[in-house]
């Protein structure tokens, strides 16, 4: 096995390569970029709620203590640096592009360069054959992914200085462990897209757009199906940092209590609900608000591994289906 | 096996001069000299690794001789590509097809790519053999592929044919249809061909120069004819007189250890032996060497010092 | 000529499909969901005064009700602000976003790698002679595929910015510029010229596809910043805010931010007419004025009305900043009525008005196209020198 293992490395050298030089490039870029942050020592009193609060210039320097601005000021700044932002957009991107560059050419390419013939022929059992296969892909793009998720949690603890990233929902899906299972997702997809079609571009384009959807809907369709029942209804004020908004509430607040549309269009004689002057430092006086269902961030470990379980399934379910055809299809 | 009559006598098509080309500490060839005369059908044997393909692809300017040239019809192909390459029609070792394609798309793309493409008599060469022109070329068989590269080197006319190996994968009937359809071509065009081939038997009856290439140096180039007749065959230890051995090989049902050896020429051309007392003095008489012998013997050579019997 | 872009066509015929159904799709779906954008007919001045959810505070809480006009008006603006940040939408910005890149690299790494790889290169190589004239056609066929759908593509995104931003003329505003228009173009023939340069040189299609994807993340994460450092720097200009107000139609919709026409570059400080440093700035203020501490509010604190925010914090629906964002409330402003305002420090802004959009959008695209041809340069000098496997 560990033969077969080194030699699935050999036979795709370019892609292991390249996607050890990414992730590890990538973890070292975001270490670097939260040192940077962490570097501009903004102290714990001028935070605001765990974050740094973003600093807009001099004119916002009615709010904010003489001795914090220049910290923040430094701090936002060092935020909106090109290599933050860079380092910050690899996680929507980094995990797909390891799952893609690993996963193409694993079946693929031996249909095209006609190798298939000869290692299913030696190989006997086809689905073993994959079973290799995939497990040497598995022993690359874990611990790298890993490495690099766990980058990221460290990025976004030197972004919000005050907060803990693992009781903390903000960009969960694209840090941490979450790394790990969008990689294996990809490259389980698009192993199965391999042997189905068995011609690597082909593969690799089609694998771009299925990734882009899953990911641009992954959170909506949690939130609307799997979160939806975790939701508690949160009191206006009453927010937590890194909490997860799931989705806002039809129901109003009224003086504190919880009124259907209707009944506050009622009561205020007019066609919409309106804010009536109250005093700021009393919540209930301000009338009618609208309230947010939120899964609050100390459910985060729970939430990850719900989510982590689905995402575990599906690829499970599309590993399956790449070794259930790899047995049934032409060799060319 | 004469060329065409309209064929320019004692000019050479294809010249190389002390051509070398390494890979690495590979030496692919070493201070090669060739000189394929115009409208002659050459064959090129040797081993694996003797250098065959290598020496085509340095004329079709595929890979950069360390030291020496070519010239294809008198250009050289490093310096004016494009007019060496317009000279050239070029079968590789294995068949070209481009998937999806059909043997007419590949006629048109032979057309757009080269100013003189002949589509028409391309195209009659595979209606002659019987392969559907709307047929995709990744579904032809072996034989058909083989012809269709045949037929889209035939199209372009070219003065000088350099096919590698064309008939490796091959069964018997192919080959031989293959054959045929490059002598017809080359017997009406005036063409000169250079076809490297491991299978003596086609090399018999299709070629009248033999070119032997061993461990990057040529160890023969002469007429067929005269390769037959310098040669003899004897058993291991009975050389004939004056003679040079070539090399040792098994014979045939695998017995006795025959070796090759290489006559003395005279300037009629006819083999001779020399050698103190005179000739048939050494033993039995040497066979005549047929052509397979003759190429069994320095593949031989090639290989080192041959096979001892226990 | 004519033949061989047909039989590159047909060669590369899955990529050639794949390219054109997805061109073809998005551009429908960016011109429908414009037109859906679009049918809800939400009167501007709706979209001006929009503050937030359901529940707006005109003026803040110091303000009376709010009239049925006003009431009917919010719902309009509320449908649009959710039609906007619907799933659909965001995707469709963000397919915008890649399609171009994507389909140069899916068009350009089989141009060149897949004949090596599948052996048909020294056959073709033969047959052409010249090498740079068989490139030459394939290139030439990849360009006519990617320049037509990618115009449909960019004009399709610039009909949806449109209705995005309503009030904002796409064609006098650098709101997602690279994004749209005539820059999908040349942005796909940038990714293309890379790609294929790539594979010519590696002669492998997968590794090409992988070196073009991070190259092309690179290039197009570090442009924006590289194009306002280094390249628009000298030309911006000092934006006049009223006149940017009126006559390019700057639109504050309120909390999720304004569209801006302009292009921000950068902006300087001066105090009495002389350049100053941020940190100089802060010491003025904390020297001069009289600020008046509000109880410390949290990063995502709704005690205030809710659709209060400073402009330019973005919040979710509601008005409810989100933990991430960081924004804050702006309280009541420092002041010392004794200082002559002319004297206090005044932050110029500079940027290239969105009446420069022709100009600009010509020099970046000519940037690209620059790059565009070197790296085809690179690709016509190395097929010539490589071998053909």
């Amino acid at each position: 096995m560990l033969d077969r293992v080194r030699l699935t490395y050999k036979q795709q050298r370019f892609e292991t390569l390249a996607v050890a030089v990414s992730c590890l490039g990538a973890a070292a870029w975001a270490i670097l970029a939260s040192w940077h942050l962490n570097s501009v020592g903004v102290p714990a009193s001028c935070m605001v709620g765990g974050s740094v609060p973003y600093w807009n210039g001099p004119s916002d320097s009615s709010w904010m203590a003489a001795a914090c601005q220049l910290p923040s000021q430094r701090f936002t700044d060092a935020l909106n640096s090109w290599d933050v932002g860079i380092v910050s957009s690899l996680g929507d991107v980094l995990p797909f592009f390891v799952g893609i560059a690993i996963g193409a050419p694993l079946v693929a390419r031996e249909l095209e360069q006609g190798t298939a013939p000869l290692s299913w022929a030696l190989a006997g059992a086809r689905w073993k054959w994959l079973a290799g296969k995939i497990l040497a892909a598995l022993l690359l793009i874990v611990p790298l992914l890993l490495i690099a998720g766990l980058a990221a949690d460290v990025l976004r603890g030197a972004k919000e200085p005050g907060i803990d990233p693992h009781a903390s929902f903000d960009y969960f899906t694209s840090r941490g462990v979450f790394f790990v299972l969008w990689g294996v997702a990809a490259l389980m997809g698009t192993v199965a897209l391999g042997t189905l079609y068995g011609r690597t571009m082909p593969v690799v384009m089609v694998a771009l757009i299925a990734c882009l959807f899953a990911r641009a809907t992954w959170e909506p369709l949690m939130d609307a199906y799997v979160l939806h029942g975790m939701a508690v209804l949160e009191m206006p004020g009453a927010s937590s940092p890194g909490e997860l908004l799931v989705y806002q509430s039809d129901v109003l607040y009224l003086d504190g209590k919880v009124y259907t549309g209707t009944e506050c269009t009622l009561s205020n004689g007019v066609t919409a609900c309106q804010v009536a002057p109250g005093d700021e430092t009393d919540p209930s006086s301000f009338g009618p608000q609208q309230a947010w269902y939120v899964v609050t961030g100390d459910n985060y470990w729970r939430v990850v591994a719900l989510e982590s379980a689905i995402m575990l399934a599906g690829s499970a379910a599309l590993g399956a289906l790449a070794l259930f055809w790899v047995g049934r299809r032409r060799p060319y | 096996m004469a060329g065409d009559p309209g064929a320019p006598i004692g000019t050479t098509a294809l010249a190389a001069h002390g051509l070398s080309k390494r890979f690495g500490r590979k030496v692919a060839l070493d201070a090669v000299d060739l000189a394929v005369p115009a409208g002659s059908v050459t064959a090129l044997v040797g081993p694996n690794g003797a250098g065959k393909t290598t020496l085509i692809r340095v004329c079709m300017a595929f890979e950069r001789p360390n030291s020496g040239g070519v010239e294809v019809d008198g250009v050289d192909p490093w310096k004016h590509r494009s007019e060496a390459l317009r000279r050239v029609g070029y079968v590789p070792q294995t068949p070209a097809v481009y998937r999806g394609l059909s043997v007419e798309d590949h006629l048109s793309m032979a057309r757009s790519l080269h100013s003189g493409f002949d589509a028409s008599y391309a195209r009659r060469r595979l209606e002659q053999l019987g392969i559907p022109l709307d047929q995709r070329a990744d579904t032809l068989s072996g034989g058909q592929a083989a012809q269709l590269g045949l037929a889209v080197a035939l199209g372009t006319r070219a003065k000088v044919l350099l096919l590698d190996e064309p008939l490796a994968n091959l069964d018997p009937l192919a080959r031989r249809e293959f054959i045929q359809v490059l002598l017809d071509a080359v017997r009406s065009e005036g063409s000169t061909a250079l076809l490297s081939s491991h299978i003596v038997t086609d090399v018999e009856d299709a070629c009248d120069r033999l070119v032997i290439l061993g461990g990057g140096k040529i160890r023969l180039d002469c007429p067929l004819e005269e390769a037959r007749q310098t040669h003899r065959l004897t058993e291991a230890d009975s050389p004939p007189p004056g003679a040079t051995a070539v090399g040792s090989f098994l014979g045939k049902g695998g017995q006795k250890v025959m070796t090759l050896w290489r006559l003395a020429t005279v300037a009629n051309g006819e083999g001779a032996a020399h050698g103190a007392g005179g000739t048939g003095d050494a033993g039995p008489s040497p066979e005549a060497a047929s052509l397979e012998d003759v190429v069994l013997g320095y593949l031989a050579a090639g290989r080192g010092a041959g096979l001892q019997l226990n | 000529m004519l033949a061989r872009i047909r039989l590159t066509f047909k060669q590369h015929r899955f990529e050639t499909m794949a390219v054109t159904i997805v061109c073809v799709a998005l551009t429908a779906t960016a011109l429908v969901e414009a037109y859906r954008l679009n049918s809800l007919n939400v009167p501007l001045a709706c979209l001006q005064t929009y503050q937030g959810g359901y529940m707006t505070v005109i003026g803040g809480p110091s303000q009376g009700p709010v009239t049925a006009a006003q009431a009917q008006c919010n719902e309009l603006a509320n449908s649009f602000f959710d039609m906007r940040r619907s799933l659909d939408m965001n995707l469709v910005q963000l397919l915008l976003l890649l399609v171009p890149l994507l389909a140069g690299i899916v068009v350009g790494a089989p141009l060149v790698a897949r004949e090596i790889e599948q052996g048909t290169a020294p056959l073709s190589w033969a047959l052409a002679g010249s090498r740079r004239r068989w490139l030459l056609g394939k290139v030439l066929a990849g360009v006519l595929l990617l320049a037509s759908l990618m115009l449909a593509v960019g004009l399709a995104a610039n009909v949806l910015e449109g209705a995005l931003n309503p009030g904002l003329n796409p064609y006098a505003s650098f709101s997602n510029y690279l994004g749209r228009g005539v820059m999908d173009v040349f942005w796909a023939l940038a990714a293309f010229a890379g790609t294929f340069a790539l594979g010519t040189i590696l002669g492998r299609t997968m590794p090409a596809v992988v070196l073009a994807l991070v190259v092309c993340f690179f290039a197009r994460a570090a442009w924006d910043s590289g194009m306002t450092h280094f390249v628009l720097r000298p030309f911006a200009v000092q934006q006049v805010q009223q006149d940017q107000l009126q006559q390019q139609g700057y639109v504050v919709y309120g909390p999720g931010g304004p569209s801006t026409a302009d292009l921000y570059v950068y902006y300087k400080s001066f105090i009495d007419g002389k350049e100053v440093t941020d940190a100089e700035v802060n010491a003025w203020y904390n020297l001069n004025m009289v600020c008046v501490p509000i109880s410390t509010p949290t990063s995502s604190d709704s005690t205030s009305p809710a659709g209060t925010g400073s402009p330019g914090a973005s919040s979710s629906p509601g008005g409810m900043p989100t933990p991430d964002e960081s924004g804050v409330d702006s309280g009541v402003p420092c002041q010392n009525p004794t200082i002559d305002p002319s004297h206090m420090p005044q932050q110029v802004t500079y940027v290239i008005p969105g009446g420069w959009y022709w100009q600009t959008v010509a020099l970046e695209s000519g940037l690209l196209l620059l790059g565009s041809l070197f790296c085809g340069a690179i690709a016509f000098v190395w097929v010539d020198r490589r071998r053909p496997y």
